[in-house]
């Protein structure tokens, strides 16, 4: 036994006289900045999509309504209620938060003897680290769900632009299958789409690889689903949670890919047989989204049904408003095929009001959908509209459809920035190109870029297609020589609306321009034609300032006579989709209800 | 390891295998294999040490997959053989004779899995559990929530809205928009 | 020094079964329980000692007092909520779960973690082992009533826990190393505030040294007792610094180095005399590697990079069927995780291997036939065993 050994520990006597090693005040010792302490929720932007309940490995977090907190579109008006007594602060459900509104601050401390009181709503139940800075965030360059959509291919400007082949490619399975698994299946989605898709449904079948199933949720709500898989407004899109601190899940595309995904002979079988016969007829008039949607479900119903179409070919403004490079004519034929196979018969070239009377439907079925759409172009009245030269843009689309020959202008411009003057610009300038080699078309609007009311994808495919878009311009007068159109003058506008919302626009009357143009198109707005009515049904029937009166389920004031779609709410596809089905049920109860009498 | 494959085939019928990794492979071999494959791998091919020995339970095909994974140090291999045995009165040969530390894996086999192992020092022995009752629960068909809802109660004061549902409720009640 | 040479013929041989017949009543035996709440046991464990005078003749392990049931708990839940759980696996060094876990969730996905990702790992996981060894040291020392150890190597680990909150956001654990990367980067100062907390290390090692390792009493109790003969290493799966204080070079970091290790210089520590007092000194040792470790990492880690690859969204993460085994060197010893997967969003089977599995069960009821009782508690905890490990 060295003598070292002995003495050696006596050595730790030099820390006799230390100062004990405590924290002078440990009760209050702050932790780190980045501690997972306390939840905070920024109740303002949480969207309550439950992401956060759902990662939750332990079943800690309940998603409640919350007083004063309203369930609206895009946000359900729950929020989380987390149980501190099975929560373990491995802040996931920070991570995943969707819109970044769940976090934690940095404290750790607290006792309460009332065992209940652990189990709070962050951001409602105010608490002491409510507005503490530091704390837990998910940091950057981290991220449990992928952010960036799957681009979808497009053909290139300078190809597509010789011609009216569809533009988007659709998704490759392995694309879609990417996308659709970036989904939170939060179901946000669903009330916001007019006719309530069931969106989380389809998109895991498409991660399920189950094509049938995806088409049969599809059609549960939609018989269009093709057509709005390609040319929906996608409001789904834009209440998608993903969407908050990423890009929203591309929804319209993903529905398109399930549909391309079926082959055509399949539909029939997973679509079914009509019902039993019920012995009741129903007359539409008008084969566009909504009267062919409400003869799909009651045609399921059981009930015989005859669509009366004015023109050539059914299909309403998804043929004649929308150019055939968004939307197939095959692909409507189609999709209108499966509606008619189910008996649906669709009579074309049969105008109600010459061909057949209202009166004649009336005593022929039991009952009538008007579902007209609005095929009439407004006009700006401005000084020289009535020359030749100046068109109305569903004027013309409709002409390029039938394939009727069309002027092609040298030089255009287009006054509107909705989706029919994108359309009618685009369609133009492929007829420019084709016949002079050359695009020249202009649009103008009275708002500015970011406010036009086009689909933002519009507006970039309009720009890369060479089309020329002039935004914050008033038209004032089209310029008139010698009975040719020659140009159309305009103003800057500094406002459009006045201070309570009225339509006033307001110019910089210095800032004048004049954009030379042989033709002049007005895309500003539609209406329907209602001359079919006739004088004495349009007394009896009840007016809404230019439009037919409805009830929520598309009933006139008259018992006999429904309508619906663009003619009553204004042009959407997915909204009249949705009025079809609501119509569709009112007359089935209706003709229950008649039984039951 | 292609040729420790080979010189394995050559005196024993191999099952299926699996190469994970350059360094570590798995193979399946039947019950009566095992013992004198163990043993010539420890042997004659170095495999000296047993990293682990544990199941795993493939109920949808009735079997149980064990895992007996052995290491050669000096080769930096792993080497995995797999025996599938019926869930029904499981029993396997033990080979704690091989490798002593076996008792250990075999004990909790026969507590958690109900695989028996006769001969195993004190196999019967509790292992984690005392006074278990239920089957063995790290088999698949126990059923821990079940078993937890059984046998506790809840604190009062938990439940929970579907965001869909409750929009559905708020915003369209009766389907339309 | 004498060993305790007693007088064998008293003893009662053991059957082949294992058991051992033990007349109780014939008043030459006492049955004491040492655990599970015994200072002399590190965690949660119990050995039951069959004692002849004071010396044990047979020992029986009974553990489970620390079974949460995690390979079960994981059967139900998605691969991301796996994450949060498994670090309570083993308290004192919890980041070797989060890394085997991410890292077999990994390879049977197939993604691949960047670069600076390992750097942060292996960073967490040395500065892992220096608390696991510290909180070893006090334990050693406190078997022997030499308490003053486990005072200052506390108050060290929790100097070193202020570094890991700083960094992970948490103290103990960390859940911070997670399938795909790590959650987040050094923050700023943290590399001057960690080589602060590293001298302190080691100026704490220095009087630790002194006091416990040039010690009379301790070296008496240690030298020459607790012996472990190599020849029982494989048989027993003996691995980590156990097996390095007999002299076998086993280290898991150097045998198929793992994340960045094949860039760090070192080399592992041994000692040949296999006895308790050997394998304090390799720990104490190793510790000093593993602060040098450190550093060299802090030196050579790259500034800039992603912390985290793209993962899939982890809400319906499905891995295809598989099956793979990693390990690691921890302060223990190999520790290692085999992962199967069906396909489905959830593990079929998670099997943690720890090392106090095989040390703390077979071989130690091997060992302590013999043993003086007053050694039983140092001889546990010179084999440093971590219950939670053994029944997970």
């Amino acid at each position: 036994m060295a003598i070292n050994d002995v003495l050696s520990p006596f050595r730790g006597w030099k820390h006799l006289f230390n100062d004990p090693v405590s924290i002078k005040d440990p009760i209050n010792r702050e932790a780190a900045d980045r501690y997972r302490g306390f939840h905070q929720n920024e109740i303002q932007d949480c969207i309550g999509c439950g992401t956060c309940e759902d990662i939750c490995q332990n079943g800690a977090i309940d998603m409640l309504p919350v007083e004063g907190v309203e369930t609206v579109e895009g946000d359900s008006g729950l929020r989380p209620r987390i149980d501190y007594g099975r929560c373990c602060w491995c802040a996931l459900c920070v991570d995943v938060c969707t819109t970044g509104s769940l976090t934690m601050s940095n404290l750790y401390k607290w006792a309460d003897s009332d065992g209940d009181a652990f189990l709070f709503t962050p951001g409602v139940d105010a608490k002491e680290w409510d507005g503490e800075v530091r704390g837990y965030r998910r940091p950057e360059g981290y991220s449990l769900t992928p952010h960036e959509r799957v681009e979808m291919r497009e053909v290139e400007p300078e190809v597509r632009i010789e011609n009216f082949e569809e533009i988007a490619a659709g998704y490759s399975i392995e694309e879609a299958i990417i996308e659709a698994d970036r989904c939170v299946e939060c179901g946000l989605c669903v009330a916001t789409c007019p006719t309530h898709m069931a969106v989380p449904d389809y998109i895991a079948a498409i991660r399920d690889g189950d094509y049938d199933e995806g088409l049969r949720i599809l059609y549960d709500t939609n018989p269009f689903s093709q057509v709005c898989g390609r040319v929906c407004t996608h409001k789904c899109e834009d209440v998608c949670a993903t969407g908050h601190t990423g890009d929203p899940i591309a929804i319209r595309w993903l529905k398109r890919h399930i549909t391309d995904q079926v082959p055509n002979e399949r539909y029939a079988e997973i679509v079914g047989k009509p019902g039993p016969a019920t012995g009741k007829s129903v007359a539409i008039i008008g084969a566009g989204p909504a009267g062919l949607t409400a003869a799909f479900d009651l045609a399921k119903a059981g009930h015989k049904v005859v669509v009366f179409e004015s023109r050539k070919h059914p299909g309403g403004m998804l043929r004649y408003g929308i150019p055939e490079y968004r939307l197939p004519y095959d692909v409507l034929d189609h999709e209108i095929g499966v509606i008619a196979g189910l008996g649906v018969d669709i009579r074309c070239d049969t105008r109600i009001g010459t061909d057949i009377s209202m009166d004649d439907l009336k005593a022929d079925y039991d009952a009538v959908l008007l579902t007209i759409g609005l095929h009439l172009g407004r006009s700006t009245r401005i000084p020289g509209t009535e020359a030749k030269g100046v068109f109305k843009a569903v004027d013309l689309l409709r002409e390029i459809t039938n394939g009727d020959p069309v002027r092609v202008p040298k030089q255009a411009v287009v006054i509107g920035g909705g989706n029919v003057a994108m359309d009618i610009a685009r369609s133009l300038a492929r007829l420019q190109k084709q016949k002079y080699g050359k695009v020249d078309m202009t649009v103008t609007a009275l708002e500015t870029l970011d406010h036009f009311l086009a689909d933002a994808d519009e507006i970039r495919e309009c720009g890369e297609e060479g089309i020329n878009i002039l935004d914050a311009r008033g038209p004032q007068e089209v310029m008139v020589s010698r009975g040719r159109v020659t140009g159309l003058r305009t103003w800057a506008v500094t406002s459009i609306f006045d201070d309570i919302g009225r339509f006033a626009p307001h110019y910089n009357e210095d800032d004048e321009c004049v954009h030379p143009a042989d033709m002049v198109i007005e895309a500003i707005g539609q209406m329907a034609d209602v001359s079919l009515l006739g004088e004495d049904l349009t007394e009896e029937l009840e007016w809404n300032r230019g439009r037919m009166l409805i009830d929520k389920a598309g009933r006139t004031s008259l018992p006999w006579l429904w309508a619906g779609g663009d003619a009553v709410a204004g042009p959407d596809v997915v909204h009249a989709v949705a009025d079809g089905h609501r119509m569709a049920e009112s007359i089935t109860e209706a003709f229950a209800t008649v039984e039951g009498e | 390891m292609q040729n420790l494959f080979n010189r394995l085939k050559a005196h024993f019928p191999l099952g299926e295998i699996t190469e994970q990794r350059e360094n570590l492979a798995f193979i399946t071999v039947e019950r009566a294999q095992l013992r004198a494959l163990l043993l010539h791998m420890r042997d004659i091919e170095g495999y000296t040490h047993l990293v682990l020995l544990t199941a795993v339970d493939w109920i949808e095909d009735g079997q149980l997959q064990l895992t007996y994974l052995l290491n050669n140090r000096a080769e930096a291999r792993d080497v995995g053989l797999r025996v599938l045995l019926g869930r029904d009165g499981t029993v396997m040969d033990s080979i704690h004779d091989i490798w002593p530390t076996a008792e250990t894996y075999q004990r909790e086999l026969r507590e958690m899995f109900g695989i028996d192992f006769p001969g195993s020092p004190r196999v019967n022995d509790d292992f984690a559990l005392e006074g278990w009752v239920d089957i063995p629960p790290y088999r698949r068909d126990f059923d821990t929530l079940a078993f937890s809802e059984k046998n506790f109660t809840h604190r009062d004061g938990r439940e929970t809205r579907d965001p869909r549902q409750h929009m559905k409720q708020k915003l369209y009640p009766d389907g339309g928009a | 020094m004498a060993l305790f040479e007693p007088d064998r013929s008293q003893y009662p041989d053991k059957n082949p079964d294992g058991t051992c017949d033990i007349d109780l009543t014939s008043g030459k035996y006492l049955k004491v329980w040492q655990g599970p709440n015994h200072p002399g046991i590190t965690g949660n464990m119990s050995v039951e000692l069959t004692v002849c005078g004071d010396e044990v003749v047979e020992g029986i392990t009974h553990v489970g007092y620390l079974h949460r049931g995690f390979e079960k708990l994981m059967e139900r839940r998605s691969f991301i909520q796996c994450f949060p759980i498994v670090c309570r696996i083993c308290v004192p060094e919890p980041d070797f779960n989060e890394y085997l876990y991410a890292a077999t969730v990994e390879e049977l996905a197939g993604i691949k973690v960047p670069e600076r990702a390992e750097w942060i790992r292996t960073l967490i996981l040395e500065m892992g082992r220096i608390n696991s060894y510290l909180m070893y040291l006090g334990g050693q020392a406190g078997a022997f009533g030499l308490g003053i150890v486990g005072q200052w190597t506390t108050y060290v680990r929790d100097l070193m826990l202020d570094r890991f909150e700083e960094l992970t956001g948490a103290r103990i654990y960390h859940m911070f190393i997670l399938p795909g990367g790590v959650r987040d980067g050094l923050p700023e100062g943290f590399k001057e505030r960690l080589e602060e907390t590293l001298q302190e290390v080691e100026r704490t090692l220095k009087d630790v040294h002194e006091v416990m390792f040039q010690n009379a009493v301790f070296k008496k109790r240690t030298i020459g007792v607790g012996y472990i003969d190599p020849a029982l290493f494989e048989p027993f799966g003996v691995t980590g610094p156990n097996a390095r204080a007999g002299g076998v070079a086993k280290d898991v970091r150097k045998d198929q180095p793992y994340l960045v290790y094949d860039q760090l210089e070192f080399e592992p520590v041994t000692d040949t005399a296999s006895d308790m007092f050997a394998r304090s000194d390799v720990r104490r040792r190793d510790l000093l590697l593993s602060v040098d470790l450190v550093r060299q990492i802090l030196r050579k880690m790259p500034d800039e990079g992603p912390i985290m690859t793209k993962l899939p969204n982890v809400l319906h993460w499905k891995i295809p069927r598989g099956e793979t085994y990693l390990r690691g060197e921890c302060s223990r010893g190999e520790y290692g995780y085999y992962l199967v997967t069906d396909g489905s969003g959830k593990p079929r089977r998670v099997n943690v291997r720890g090392p106090s599995y095989t040390h703390a069960m077979a071989l130690l009821e091997r060992l302590i036939v013999n043993v003086n009782i007053s050694d039983v508690a140092g001889l546990m905890v010179s084999l440093h065993t971590y219950p939670p490990e053994i029944e997970r």
